[in-house]
């Protein structure tokens, strides 16, 4: 019990350090000639363009949002299909409850505006 | 019983929270005051359907879902509460002028969410009514958006609230890979190889979580803010029934999964409930705000339920149980004093009820009333209560622990005979003209006014029913 542990915390000591001589190691022996394109910071794409702090419509969140309620729901459609031939009536009137709560929800998004791009 | 007949009481709180929505949709945007109403009638529907379940043990899905005494007692006390506040918000609400529909629609989804807390019989369902509940406060907390602490109230809430759920999943999760399984029932089974270290860590990052669920010392710093910035009747939901619903988990969770760990967490809880009691209290003195003051006087009562917990008795649990009715009662009258009060003149401020008595004896004399209970004098509820909390500790051996309790009750006196010396010694301002009350918050008052008094007077019956549901809880 006790060596078990022991053997976990050896693990991670070495976890912790062997990262640390690796970049040593790298530091004494490699070349050093800097440059302002080098020392910039690694960003993949496109680089940015003014402040990363500016408002962006909240509709995108709505559009996200709703997307995902029914992004969800295939996950539960697609095993529940699958197997339908052998899950009977019981199932079928319980997706249809839970697909009718989830209308309820897109009907509320629509009728409050949420699908309208202003 | 089939699970559906076993489950009409949630079936039917979900198709009135859903029907809410949709009554909502149909009915004009000016139209939409008589959904508090369909709201209330639907709820005191719902709580006679509870009526039927008293004596009903049963668990459905493989132990997932629990219908005991134990759950239906708290159900009926999450509804009541939850009628309450329907009363009383029908002003508040058409004031806010606003999303009517929505705002109640949510309340019985947070009342439902409370329920399964209650009733849950596994580590998922606890955490799914939990999240219910909790997401549904995010959104009534932050109701009045034009207002700039409310929203600061839902997003201090919305980060808090996903941390505490984030810790109390991780201590679920470290419970569940020891014991390999997520029924509260068998857990205890899967653990009985004395404290590991895993399982006491899974066992603290649980207390940690409902900790802030409950807003106990050191995890209150919540509460106060959110207590001041949300609309009151959604402070009022919160701070009574939410809180009910952590202690209904909590204890079943601590009582029936981790009996095992007993000797450890009886010191996690105890520390607690020491820290809360003091902290709570002494920091209510200096508040000038009424919501912050019985926002730090809820974190002191959170303080008092947890004792019941160190008892870890038959006695300890029906003390839970009858101190948390009695506290739902005595803050919901308090808050819905404040309720009116801000209705009529948009004040939270202590110094602002000077004079109240003259102006509406009926607020003041509640008010005083529920105050009072909340610090334990005789002969209200709040006295009756609090004797059982500290006799179940006394019973174990903690006597300190009552002892910190009784004085920091009378620290309490202190500042709740600073607001009623206020209402009461006070002059009112002079273009003050008494003040007409609405015939909803009118019944609200006088029913938690019953209801302390009774109770205080006469504890016997609800004595007997905490006693008989708290012994079938804790068998031993």
């Amino acid at each position: 019990m006790q060596q078990d542990y022991a053997g976990i915390g050896i693990f991670f000591l070495i976890a912790a350090v062997f990262p640390m001589i690796v970049l040593a190691t790298a530091w004494l022996v490699r070349p050093k000639r800097p440059s302002p394109e080098k020392l910039s910071t690694y960003e993949c794409g496109l680089e940015t363009q003014g402040s990363t702090w500016v408002q962006f419509k909240i509709s995108y969140f709505l559009y996200a949002l709703i997307f995902v309620v029914f992004d969800v729901e295939t996950v539960f459609l697609y095993p529940w299909a699958v197997r339908f031939s052998s899950l009977g009536l019981f199932a079928f009137v319980e997706m249809v409850i839970f697909i009718a709560i989830l209308v309820i929800g897109l009907w509320y998004a629509w009728k409050e505006g949420a699908l309208e791009w202003m | 019983m089939s699970a559906v007949s076993l489950l009409t009481i949630e079936i039917a709180t979900a198709i009135l929270a859903i029907g809410l929505l949709v009554i909502g949709l149909i009915v004009p945007k000016d139209q939409r005051q008589g959904i508090g109403y369909l709201a209330t009638f639907g709820l005191i529907i719902v709580f006679a359907l509870t009526l039927l379940y008293t004596n009903v043990q049963e668990t459905v899905f493989n132990g997932m879902y629990i219908i005991d005494p134990y759950s239906t007692f708290f159900k009926q006390l999450f509804l009541a509460a939850a009628i309450l506040v329907s009363v009383s918000s029908f002003d508040y609400v058409k004031r806010l002028g606003y999303n009517q529909g929505e705002f109640y629609s949510l309340m019985v989804f947070a009342t439902l969410g409370m329920m399964m807390l209650a009733s849950a019989g596994d580590l998922i369902s606890l955490y799914l009514g939990l999240e219910l509940m909790t997401i549904t406060f995010f959104v009534l907390t932050a109701y009045r958006k034009n207002d700039f602490k409310s929203s600061e109230a839902g997003i201090k809430y919305v980060i808090l609230g996903a941390m505490s759920s984030a810790i109390l999943l991780y201590g679920l999760s470290l419970i569940y890979g020891v014991s390999g399984t997520t029924v509260i029932g068998e857990i205890a089974k899967g653990l009985n190889q004395g404290a590991q270290p895993l399982e006491l860590l899974g066992m603290i990052f649980i207390l940690v979580g409902f900790g802030f669920k409950v807003s106990a010392a050191p995890f209150h710093m919540w509460s106060p803010d959110i207590y001041e910035g949300a609309p009151t009747p959604v402070t009022a939901f919160l701070a009574v029934a939410s809180k009910a619903a952590g202690f209904a988990a909590l204890v079943r969770l601590l009582v029936i999964a981790l009996p095992s760990l007993q000797s450890s967490w009886v010191v996690i809880v105890m520390v607690l409930s020491a820290l809360t009691v003091i902290f709570g209290n002494f920091v209510a003195i200096p508040q000038t705000n009424i919501k912050r003051l019985l926002a730090y006087s809820s974190i002191a009562q959170a303080g008092y339920l947890l004792f019941g917990l160190v008892a870890y008795s038959a006695l300890g649990v029906a003390a839970i149980l009858f101190h948390s009715l009695l506290y739902v009662f005595a803050n919901l009258g308090a808050f819905t004093v404040v309720i009116a009060f801000y209705n009529k003149t948009g004040s939270d401020e202590i110094k602002d009820y000077t004079g109240l008595a003259r102006r509406s004896p009926l607020m003041a004399a509640v008010m005083l009333l529920s105050l009072l209970s909340l610090a334990g004098i005789p002969p209200l509820a709040g006295f009756v209560s609090k004797f059982y909390l500290f006799t179940a500790i006394i019973d174990q051996g903690y006597i300190w622990l009552a002892f910190l309790g009784i004085g920091m009750s009378m620290v309490s006196v202190y500042y709740y005979l600073i607001v009623i010396k206020v209402m009461y010694m006070g002059e009112p301002p002079e273009d003050s003209e008494p003040m007409k009350l609405p015939v909803s918050i009118q019944a609200t008052l006088y029913a938690t006014m019953l209801v302390s008094l009774f109770f205080g007077i006469y504890p016997a019956p609800l004595t007997d029913l905490a006693l008989s549901v708290a012994k079938a809880f804790f068998p031993f």
